[in-house]
């Protein structure tokens, strides 16, 4: 494009010193120069736009794709579903299963090359099939959490009641999770909170870290090992302040309702919201936070409810 | 005479195409699936810094140029297969999501990143 931009600029090639012949020759020169400069910018932007308007029925977020559904789409195609790729995964993760949406197709100079922009969600009421938890079920601050098994990166059973007496920061992941702001955002501010409480012994012993993978058929005990050897920069040592656990399937999905969590695999990717939950020393809920927080927030708020200050309450 | 501006019009816009259609090899299709795959999967770490990230994510350009790669193993197609597949420190496996058509198309697009 820049070199299609940069040739309009390039016209001038009429002859010095014959002004009366360009005065005559003009109108001749520039019509077909005009049309074929038209028709070279017209070859050097040969994408095409259609309006699109279906239903998605599938997503595949690792070919970076969505199945929709849709009418006939005039010039281009018949009503069909069919896969689209969207280049913003932002957008993959938003859309759902059932989700109606509106969205432009582009297709290349390849016609074999197309691709949806301007994705809206129009209608969510079809959203379904979903084992996102309600989230009615969900714990109130002060609550007292369930006393569910988990087995860590040791392959050794631990319940959340083995924490009595600590305050408790939890949240929930799965490993191949490639969303940088989730999953990987979660454990690196984790291992943040970890390094300064390590800090202070008094924080340190009154305090305990837990990672709970919410795909436990990948994440087995020695995979969460590995991955919590990569935030714990290889200190071993380090797993007795932060556990890295999983459970079976239904006991995850009464802990992911009680805290607040949803969760739901498609494609060997997991589309998931973000819950941290701190539990106070007498083993109830505290406080939750989503998606707005700090590590240095995170980090206050488990040294007072350690140290017997919590302040109750949630986003 | 007349029609000189006629012909040199011709000429310019004959020079205009070539500009336009630059002269070098258009990627492969497996390269423009690569890119795909990469836009999708590793572009938003590999391509933007990360503060919020225990560790940064290596910067891919040039990732072939180079005898060895970020982790200091050799840079080569089933070195860097392995680690997409199974992870490097913090960057999370990609195994099972990526298909084997995905990883070949997308080391070839790496192998065009300078």
């Amino acid at each position: 494009m820049r070199k299609c931009a940069t040739a309009f600029t390039t016209e001038s090639p009429a002859a010095e010193g014959q002004e009366n012949e360009d005065k005559v020759m003009k109108p001749r020169f520039l019509l077909p120069l005009v049309l074929l400069l038209l028709s070279l910018f017209v070859a050097c932007n040969r994408t095409k736009r259609y309006p699109l308007q279906g239903e998605v029925v599938a997503k595949s977020p690792a070919a970076g794709e969505i199945t929709v559904n849709h009418g006939d789409i005039p010039g281009f195609m018949a009503a069909m579903a069919m896969p689209y790729r969207v280049k913003d995964p932002a957008v993959i993760q938003q859309v759902q299963p059932g989700d109606r949406i509106a969205a432009e197709v582009v297709v290349g100079s390849d016609p074999s090359n197309y691709w949806l922009e301007n994705v809206r969600i129009t209608d969510q009421s079809g959203r379904g099939q979903s084992r996102m938890p309600t989230g009615s079920q969900m714990l109130a601050p002060g609550a007292r959490v369930p006393d569910i098994t988990l087995t860590n990166q040791d392959g050794r059973k631990i319940r959340l009641s083995d924490f009595a007496g600590k305050a408790v920061l939890v949240t929930f992941i799965y490993t191949r999770c490639p969303m940088p702001n989730f999953c990987p955002r979660l454990s690196s501010q984790f291992a943040r909170i970890h390094n300064e409480l390590k800090k202070n012994p008094a924080d340190y012993d009154k305090t305990q870290l837990l990672t709970i993978s919410f795909d436990p058929k990948y994440d087995t005990p020695a995979v969460l090992r590995k991955y919590g050897l990569a935030y714990l920069d290889g200190d071993e040592s380090g797993f007795s302040h932060w556990d890295f656990a999983s459970s079976d399937p239904a006991d995850l999905h009464r802990l992911a309702q009680a805290f607040g969590l949803e969760y739901e695999e498609q494609d060997n990717q997991i589309s998931h919201t973000m819950s941290i939950v701190l539990i106070a020393p007498n083993g109830t809920v505290a406080r939750y936070w989503s998606t707005e927080w700090t590590w240095n927030e995170l980090l206050a708020s488990l040294e007072q409810s350690a140290h017997g200050s919590s302040q109750a309450g949630g986003e | 005479m007349a029609r000189r501006p006629f012909l040199v019009a011709a000429l310019l816009a004959a020079l205009l195409s070539c500009a336009c259609e630059p002269k070098r090899q258009q990627p492969g299709a497996a390269v423009i699936e690569g890119e795909w795959i990469y836009d999708n999967n590793c572009a938003e770490c590999h391509e933007n810094p990360q503060p919020d990230l225990h560790k940064q994510p290596p910067n891919l350009h040039g990732l072939f140029l180079r005898k060895s790669l970020p982790s200091g193993a050799l840079a080569t197609d089933s070195q860097v297969r392995m680690t997409i597949i199974q992870g490097k420190g913090t960057m999370p496996a990609f195994d099972q999501r990526l298909r084997e058509e995905d990883l070949k198309n997308l080391l070839a697009y790496l192998r065009t990143l300078r």
